[in-house]
């Protein structure tokens, strides 16, 4: 065969978790987004440099584990690192303290640590959520909602019915994409319409963004009148998923774990390394 | 659409409806999030994430708009992290207040009005937050601050910017010291103008939804849990039903009896009324005459009434095989789902997700659902329309066991004759609407075999050489899907390329219109890549309503071909060159047949004159004498007016004379001989 068609950007690849059985994999799902709702926690009310680290040791780790390739990772346009550098460099000439002595030169550096520190913290927090979806079965979320949720029905919080709609949209969901893929394809097919001046323009694009989005949400309805004749052959919704839903012995370590590190480095941050607090 | 179902109903769940609607409204709405999130400068896409959700506020109770927020911002906090939960949470926001105001009936200022006040409560709540998060402000700040200053460090080496270095600082300095109010200031700014974008964008979507139908097609059971559910032995007395609205009875009269244990085929064409039986037998009230049950219809419960429908991917609810088989049995009840999964003949995959099973295997994991409740009446509604030959000779033998297995009747709708031959007795139902001369059944035909020897003299149009395309190349999902596909399709020609699902058969069409660059290989239109020309090669997809997005068919003519919409001698023309009347140029397109959107779709697109023309399972789905009409015109156009046909099936049926040569697609690679099941490789 011959070599690959070049200047292809590598897809991105929806909801579908990376091929393999570790322990991660294995993992309830509900740990897992226990998990990344505590870290967000944390790092949102502590977003210093040492739980930064923490998590960011934590999110390589259970990549590790989980066996993840490097090609997983989405290709970062070009563009997006000019931006990175830019921001960098603008940040690191702001200076500030704290400083330090080359030779003569005396550099600060606030403006650079801050900089990185924002940088940092978004990635980790992306890394989190990339490593639930790479991980876990879709098919696994909705019944993790349904039992950690189920403290909520004391409130009368309809969770039942959130978790089959989350089931639901996350079945409807690939086949809405596949659809709008269709109306995209058809889109392109058509010729451009000729507009002389930028206003007929302007008015054709709007009409054919209307255009688009009433076929997208005619097409979702009609989905919607079929899957609700589904649901009602099928006699209302009840039961949603075969398999219990819990957690197990390897979850509770998962716990441990992720209590330790998190609570070693919020310690460290309160202490010896605070590095969130204004520095004014 | 229809009218808006009463905001309260004393009903405390959701109902089906309401969950399906809340369920594809919040994926579209995740989607736009999305998108919106991960593609650079595609944020402004986000504001057309309110309009699924405006819909559902204004359609439906507030609680539906609640269970969709939920699920549309756990899929997109999945994909595309807090970003995209935080995107989905605004669009529920602004999306259901413009909804519940547009419900209310109420104009623009007032959606402008509540707009600020919404804006101010979401600015407050920011306000809060931030005081709250108060490490990660001094973080954000400070970034903020460390940018500007370089920023301005920048400035002040430029001779004519270095004047405007101080006042930026000063600027920004002073808008971070009074931060609670540029928050309350920023607040009210976007949400409000957010929500005009959103009103503006619904209003005009509302409009065009006026027109589409509901098909939404059976209703709950009124929950009468006090009758003892036996919807066998049924009789039928001169049942005639008519929808509202309607002038003419969509069936009967119909008299007819259902004994317990029985296997009857319902036959008859297109609008004849079959559907409209399925629906008297799963417990909606005639418009007169009447239904004599044992007891209750029991629709979906245990032991009662089963119905297995058409649309393959829309019947199975779970996205793993084993969730779909006990999905909706009530909570406590058990199904021994490997032993229903045998029964049909998936034992093995009850771990496998739902979206990679072919539509025949689909509708087999829907008849072990429906065993699931061990119904006393499985009724089957046209369920092979849709499948390819081997999906639908595994589902006939499937089907035509049930009754010797099991303690059931079977009620089997179906339009193909030789499917009617395996029940126990055959009810005809001939129709008196319209199509009455419509009575002829679709044969299906056996496997031809390939002619790749006969010859062409036309010139070559598409050339396509060691083609193969592997999706998600270079990532841990690689998928190949085509191999080393070498042919060469002439002018004049009439090529079928068959398959079975999953051969690589749509990839290839893909391909050859232009819309796919393969990942190997060259496909050549008159010497240059296909892709570099989209639109030269017309394609038309099988799902024909997304290939049309205006809202008459005139102006989707004029659109798809290029000429003004004014220009109406060339939609006429365009029109009668696929055999359709000028008059319909006016008719809305969602009130067209499934035969006649087909032939709007060939209208627009053979106004282009096309170098070829790709037809992507362009049978599916339609009657007998539709698919007659269209293969008639298709074979016209392509003797009269040398048109290159390139059809994509699996089946086979009345393809001879359009398409002479037939070329074998077996998982991605061209196969010389015919391949069956499990064949060559």
């Amino acid at each position: 065969m011959t070599a690959p068609t070049r200047g292809q950007r590598k897809p991105v690849v929806l909801l579908r978790p990376v091929p393999g059985d570790t322990v991660i994999h294995r993992m309830w799902a509900g740990t897992k987004l226990l998990s990344v709702a505590g870290i967000g926690v944390l790092l949102t009310f502590y977003p210093g440099w040492a739980p930064i680290a923490a998590v960011g040791v934590l999110v390589l780790v259970t990549a590790r584990l989980a066996h993840i390739p490097r090609g997983a990772l989405p290709s970062i346009p070009f563009f997006l690192w000019i931006l990175i550098v830019l921001g960098g460099a603008l940040a690191a000439l702001a200076g500030g303290s704290p400083f330090i002595d080359i030779g003569s030169v005396q550099i600060g550096l606030g403006g650079l640590l801050n900089y990185l520190r924002i940088t940092a913290l978004a990635i980790v927090l992306l890394g989190l959520g990339a490593l639930v979806s790479w991980t876990t079965n879709i098919a696994d979320i909705a019944p993790a909602v349904a039992t950690l949720g189920r403290p909520l029905r004391v409130l009368r919080v309809p969770v039942h019915d959130w978790a089959v709609t989350i089931a639901l949209a996350l079945r409807a969901f690939p086949m809405l994409i596949d659809e709008f893929r269709t109306l995209y394809a058809a889109h392109r097919l058509r010729p451009v319409e000729p507009a002389e001046t930028f206003r007929a323009r302007r008015r054709q694009r709007v009409a054919n963004l209307v255009d688009l989005l009433a076929a997208a949400v005619t097409v979702a309805l009609r989905r919607g009148d079929e899957m609700g004749d589904a649901i009602t052959a099928r006699g209302g919704a009840g039961q949603f998923s075969a398999a219990p839903s819990g957690p197990r012995a390897r979850d509770w370590i998962a716990f441990a774990v992720l209590v330790l590190v998190c609570g070693t480095a919020l310690a460290l941050e309160l202490t010896v390394l605070p590095t969130s607090l204004p520095r004014r | 659409m229809t009218a808006i179902p009463p905001a309260t109903t004393p009903r405390r769940g959701l109902t089906p409806g309401e969950l399906a609607q809340a369920a594809v409204m919040a994926a579209l709405c995740a989607a736009t999030a999305i998108i919106a999130v991960v593609v650079p400068f595609a944020a402004g896409l986000s504001v057309l994430g309110t309009v699924p959700m405006g819909l559902l506020a204004y359609r439906y109770r507030l609680r539906v708009l609640l269970a969709a927020t939920v699920a549309a911002g756990i899929i997109a906090f999945l994909i595309a992290g807090m970003g995209g939960l935080m995107t989905v949470v605004d669009c529920a926001y602004i999306g259901g207040l413009t909804g519940v105001i547009k419900r209310r009936g109420r104009g623009t200022a007032m959606a402008f009005g509540a707009s600020i006040v919404a804006g101010a409560l979401f600015g407050a709540a920011a306000v809060v937050a931030l005081s709250v998060l108060s490490r990660l402000r001094n973080l954000v700040f400070d970034s903020l601050t460390a940018s500007i200053e370089g920023l301005a460090k920048v400035l002040e080496r430029i001779p004519v910017l270095d004047v405007a270095a101080e006042p930026l600082r000063t600027t920004v300095a002073t808008m971070l010291d009074y931060w609670p109010l540029l928050m309350l200031v920023l607040g009210i700014f976007t949400i409000s103008s957010i929500s005009m974008v959103g009103w503006w964008a619904l209003s005009r979507i509302l409009a065009r939804l006026l027109g589409v139908p509901d098909v939404h097609k059976l209703d709950a059971d009124e929950a009468d849990d006090s009758a003892a559910i036996a919807p066998v032995p049924a009789r039928l007395t001169d049942v005639r039903f008519r929808y509202p609205g309607i002038d003419h009875d969509a069936l009967g009269p119909v008299s007819m009896e259902l004994q317990p244990g029985e296997h009857v085929a319902v036959t008859g064409p297109n609008g004849s009324g079959k559907t409209t039986l399925m629906l008297m037998l799963a417990g909606r009230q005639p418009t007169s005459g009447s239904i004599e049950r044992a007891g209750a219809v029991g629709l979906g419960r245990i032991g009662g009434t089963a119905v297995v429908m058409q649309h393959p991917e829309s019947q199975v609810l779970g996205t793993r095989v084993a969730d779909d088989v006990v999905w909706g049995l009530p909570v406590g009840a058990t199904a021994d789902v490997e032993r229903l999964l045998a029964e049909v003949g998936l034992d093995g995959l009850a771990e496998r997700d739902t979206g990679g099973l072919s539509g025949g295997e689909l509708q087999r994991l829907a008849v072990a659902a429906a065993l699931a409740r061990d119904p006393s009446l499985l009724i089957a509604d046209e369920v092979t329309s849709m499948v390819d030959q081997q999906g639908r000779d595994t589902l006939m033998n499937v089907l035509s066991g049930l009754t010797d297995h099991h303690d059931m009747s079977l009620v089997h709708i179906t339009h193909y004759n030789d499917e009617a031959d395996s029940a126990d007795r055959t009810v005809q139902l001939s129709g008196n609407g319209g199509t009455a001369d419509n009575t002829d059944m679709v044969q299906t035909s056996a496997v031809p075999v390939s002619d790749a020897a006969a010859t062409h003299h036309g010139a070559p149009v598409l050339e396509l050489t060691g083609v193969g395309h592997e999706y998600a190349s270079g990532t841990p999902w690689a998928k190949t899907a085509l191999r080393d596909i070498t042919f060469t399709v002439n002018e004049g020609d009439g090529v079928l390329v068959h398959g079975l699902n999953g051969s690589g058969k749509s990839t290839l069409a893909w391909i050859m219109a232009g819309l796919t660059v393969p990942t190997y290989g060259a496909c050549l239109l008159d010497g240059v890549p296909v892709s570099q020309q989209v639109g030269a090669v017309a394609i038309s997809f099988q799902a024909a309503r997304l290939q049309l997005m205006r809202s008459t068919v005139g102006h989707e003519i004029a659109s798809a071909a290029g000429f003004s919409r004014h220009d109406n001698d060339r939609i006429s023309g365009a029109l009668e060159m696929v055999g359709l009347d000028a008059a319909l140029a006016q008719r809305r397109i969602d009130q067209l047949s499934g035969g006649q959107m087909r032939r709007v779709v060939l209208a627009g697109l053979l106004a282009r004159s096309p170098r070829a023309l790709i037809l992507d399972e362009p049978l599916a789905g339609l009657d007998a004498a539709s698919q007659r009409g269209l293969l008639r015109l298709l074979e016209d156009l392509r003797h009269n007016n040398g048109l290159t046909v390139v059809v994509i099936s699996h089946d086979f049926t009345g393809l001879e004379n359009l398409c002479p040569r037939t070329l074998h697609l077996h998982r991605g690679e061209l196969a010389l001989a015919p391949t069956t099941a499990g064949g060559a490789r």
